[in-house]
């Protein structure tokens, strides 16, 4: 049981990270706390995807470093696979990052726009005054 | 809402440690992700697009047109919070 | 030019949605007719991508020359060239009733507007004609953030309906993005049509199971499906005319259309049908979507708000027809999204210009108003009549064959749900109809004093004549709807059904 956890870790850590901002976004009243609900939501995504693409044994990042020019374009030097980690899940991951930081930019100007509406940030307070107000 | 919150956290939860059983070691080289389509990345990218970052090649090479896709996300980002923010230049605007 | 068709089909308005605001902010009343001309080339690249696809069969096309899985992949089918016309018919429709509306509601910010507007259509472009897993969430993310921003410039509850429409909606993009991590990490491809041949080997992991699991709550958060469906009532309702007339028929018919492609496609049916119930749970939770869909749309009193809930209720019924997984029933699914386009674009788009006229567009102040406007109210009348089920429109024959995919699989309960339905549908659209139709306000004075004329105080003409074109599509499409099924839907349904 212990081996089950301990060789399959970084799954664990994601798992939890992922309840956490989906507790966030679900359970609390106030609108900032379930934006950053959804940003620690998508940043457990991407760890997950960054961490496939990790080999043991001595894998570096996938630069090529110092050789680049003995190898470039006379003949093909040996380039050993596994000395390099996975470079697809990163080029996936740098997408999404994007992506995560422009839905909390959009995120945010809505809020911007429900503060000028209704002059406070909590869930219960907005919908008194939409009760109150008949809007 | 805090009933419903613990609900779909133990729903979420279960499912996610379900599906933990069945996936590659962390770090194994020889898993499927590693084994399928990039040892061709690692191996091909630097005589036919002469970059020697890998993760460069084949974010603005092979897969292009995800990264047209991820500045066009930006700039509707952009345009967004320009629609909804901009006031008008004399008087209120709203 | 032709064999580039595919691209030119997202290239021309993301590079129009680049130049829009350079011209728009130095002349604003260039906008609108460039938005109109640039929405003309897609249409055209759609309906050369489907003659192709009925003349030869399905094709690929490969992004910059790289060959799948390395590189990115078009595939083209016939369900992608059908949803296609669909999408950049509806657009160019849309966009060119949208002038006089986007004057009133919004006049200082149509440059903004129409830049996002053509946004939204290249990401609901970009995610159909694609085949590659992670191309589909980049392009989604695209459509999401322009309808966000779109919603929250509406009436009153708008920016809070909004917010609750983009936690729901990230969360959908992310489960989907986890299920396809999931799929990479025991296949180690991206492509559709490689994970779906590398799959089979592999069911019974529970890495697969989960993977599926997650993309359909993902896509069914997207796609409004019962119990995922509290963001579409309010945020569709409160959004402005344009904006909803453009997004109900199109993004949650778009959703379904990516359930269709995972569900038949990526894995392939008997996964679905056989080793797990999940086809069996999509039936009864479509059932449920009807028939509550249609009890809220009868409490409703705002008009925008009861054709809300007939979305959710609609989207049941396309859940239906592919959690039935036979072949009437897929067949009157994929009938029922044209269906759905046409029929919701028109009455979205007519409950848009009561709004021009009148302001608001509570049900109880309609009296009269079939004497005042009654181009649109009879366009309004056809679209009830597609949604109750009357032929000759549309919407009878897509339901025929749901009912005969419910007889097929001898599942009774269903039967009786689509013939209720259409019962509960009959109840809300006719209301409205009786109110515009028959009941005049009450004179002040005696009763043999004549009423007052009433003259007829019809839409612009820019407006009026997008609804006739909606209502007269759904009219065509009813006509030759055995036609479209012969040519084109026959061959979506996979081949062991």
């Amino acid at each position: 049981m212990l081996e089950y956890i301990i060789s399959k870790y970084n799954f664990w850590v994601y798992v939890i990270l992922l309840l956490i901002g989906l507790y966030a976004m679900v359970g609390k009243k106030n609108l900032v706390k379930k934006l950053i609900g959804m940003n620690i939501f998508q940043s457990a995504v991407i760890l997950f995807y960054v961490s496939i693409g990790v080999k043991t044994g001595g894998a570096t990042v996938p630069i090529f470093m110092g050789d680049a020019h003995a190898a470039h374009g006379h003949g093909r030097a040996i380039i050993d696979v596994a000395s390099y980690i996975n470079p697809l899940p990163h080029v996936l991951m740098l997408t999404a990052i994007v992506v995560s930081i422009a839905t909390t930019g959009v995120a945010l100007a809505v809020l911007i726009l429900i503060f000028r509406r209704y002059k406070t940030l909590e869930l219960d307070e907005i919908m008194k005054i939409r009760k109150d107000t008949g809007v | 809402m805090k009933v419903i919150a613990i609900l779909i956290i133990v729903l979420t939860g279960g499912l996610l440690i379900y599906g933990i059983e069945d996936m590659p070691d962390w770090g194994d080289p020889n898993s499927p992700a590693n084994s399928h389509v990039s040892p061709k990345y690692i191996q091909e990218s630097l005589e036919k697009t002469a970059t020697p970052n890998i993760v460069t090649a084949v974010l603005a090479d092979y897969r292009g047109y995800d990264t047209m896709g991820e500045t066009t996300v930006i700039f509707t980002a952009g345009m967004g919070c320009i629609l909804m923010l901009r006031k008008k230049r004399k008087g209120e605007g709203d | 030019m032709a064999t580039h068709f595919p691209a030119l089909l997202i290239v021309i308005p993301l590079i129009s949605a680049l130049f829009v605001p350079v011209i728009g902010w130095w002349k604003k009343g260039l906008c609108y007719p460039l938005v109109v001309a640039v929405l003309v080339v897609p249409l055209i690249s759609a309906l050369g991508i489907l003659n192709r696809v009925i003349e030869s069969g399905p094709f690929s096309y490969y992004l910059g020359g790289w060959a799948p899985p390395w590189g990115i992949e078009y595939a083209l089918d016939y369900l992608n060239g059908f949803v296609l016309v669909i999408i950049t018919a509806i657009s160019l429709i849309v966009s060119i009733y949208s002038k006089k509306s986007v004057e009133k509601e919004m006049p200082e910010k149509v440059v903004p507007f129409y830049t996002l507007f053509l946004l939204l259509v290249t990401g609901l472009l970009g995610i159909v004609v694609t085949g590659d897993l992670f191309n589909v969430f980049v392009f989604l993310e695209i459509a999401s953030l322009s309808c966000y921003a779109l919603m929250a410039i509406g009436r009153d509850g708008a920016p809070l309906a909004t917010y609750r429409y983009i936690m729901m909606g990230t969360v959908g993009a992310s489960f989907y993005l986890l299920g396809v991590g999931y799929l990479y990490i025991v296949t180690g491809s991206l492509n559709m049509a490689n994970v779906s041949e590398l799959l089979p080997s592999l069911y019974d992991s529970k890495v697969v199971l989960t993977a599926g699991i997650f993309m359909i709550v993902g896509i069914g958060l997207k796609m409004a499906l019962y119990p995922l469906h509290a963001w579409a009532p309010n945020a569709y309702a409160d959004a402005p005319s344009a904006v909803s007339g453009l997004v109900a028929p199109l993004m949650t018919k778009v959703a379904a259309y990516m359930m269709i492609r995972v569900m038949f496609t990526v894995f392939k049916p008997v996964f679905f049908i056989e080793l797990t119930p999940v086809t069996t749970i999509l039936t009864w939770l479509a059932a449920v979507a009807i028939i509550l869909g249609s009890i809220y749309a009868i409490a409703q009193t705002d008009l925008k708000k009861m054709l809300c809930y007939s979305v959710v209720a609609q989207i049941g019924y396309i859940a239906l027809g592919i959690g039935l997984a036979n072949k009437s029933g897929l067949t009157g699914a994929v009938l029922h999204i044209l269906n759905e386009a046409f029929t919701k674009g028109c009455v979205f788009l007519v409950a848009g210009a009561i709004v021009y006229k009148m302001g608001a567009c509570n049900i109880n102040e309609f009296k009269d108003l079939y004497r005042k406007m009654p181009f649109t109210m009879s366009a309004f009348l056809i679209g009830a009549f597609s949604m109750v089920g009357i032929p000759p429109t549309c919407g009878f024959f897509s339901k025929i064959y749901l009912i005969m995919g419910a007889i097929t699989a001898e599942k009774w309960v269903f039967v009786v749900v689509l013939l209720f339905s259409s019962i509960l549908n009959v109840i809300y659209f006719f209301r409205v109809i009786q109110i515009a139709t028959f009941e005049t306000p009450m004179p002040d004075y005696g009763r043999d004093k004549p009423y007052d004329p009433v003259y007829m105080d019809e839409v612009p003409l820019s407006m009026l004549i997008p609804i006739q074109v909606m209502a007269a599509g759904i009219l065509l499409s009813g006509i030759f709807s055995s036609k479209i099924i012969s040519t084109v839907i026959q061959f979506v349904i996979p081949v062991d059904f």
